[in-house]
């Protein structure tokens, strides 16, 4: 077995992820068959946001990824040399 | 046919049927909880997907046997390599 911080790591991505998915799941599919007077309603978002909020994750991802590969690119970037 | 063509076959009728519950674009009237569900459907099974990949990694991570050998060879491996890209010019 792993030891120590590997451990905590890994088990908390792990709980993280299943909770995400629960809650995730919870807000998606089993809400709408709900009464809109249900006191669950309460402890979640408006379901705009169920959509708005991977939206806005998905791009901060993909602006990290290509500012981290611009960077790179950036940093290693050779003009050529006029003969 | 090739897996290219059978993959894009089966996300195209997964697609259709979609676009149809969540639409209503042949006039089903189904109630409007099943609709509400359907939509987001093609997200929500996006961000499952993302859930269990990182499920599985914290996994692999949390049961991987440490193997002590391995690791310094390969702490002195990367060394060796960020030596040698330096050299070489590439700056990180």
């Amino acid at each position: 077995m792993a030891t120590g911080v590997d451990q905590a790591v890994g088990m908390g991505l792990v709980l993280f992820s299943l909770s995400l998915f629960s809650y995730y799941s919870v807000w998606v599919i089993v809400l709408p068959f709900m009464d809109s007077d249900h006191i669950l309603h309460k402890y979640f978002l408006p379901r705009e946001y169920s959509v708005i909020l991977p939206g806005i994750a998905a791009v901060v991802l993909l602006l990290l990824i290509g500012t981290f590969t611009a960077a790179v690119v950036w940093m290693n970037h050779k003009p050529k040399k006029a003969d | 046919m090739t897996k290219l063509m059978q993959w894009l076959f089966g996300a195209a009728l997964l697609g259709t049927l979609w676009a149809l519950v969540s639409f209503d674009l042949l006039d089903w009237k189904l109630p409007r909880a099943y609709r509400e569900v359907a939509w987001p459907m093609p997200l929500y099974l996006l961000v499952s997907f993302g859930c269990f990949s990182l499920a599985a990694v914290g996994y692999r991570v949390a049961t991987f046997n440490d193997c002590e050998a391995a690791a310094k060879e390969l702490q002195e491996q990367i060394r060796e390599a960020k030596e040698d890209l330096r050299r070489r010019g590439l700056k990180m």
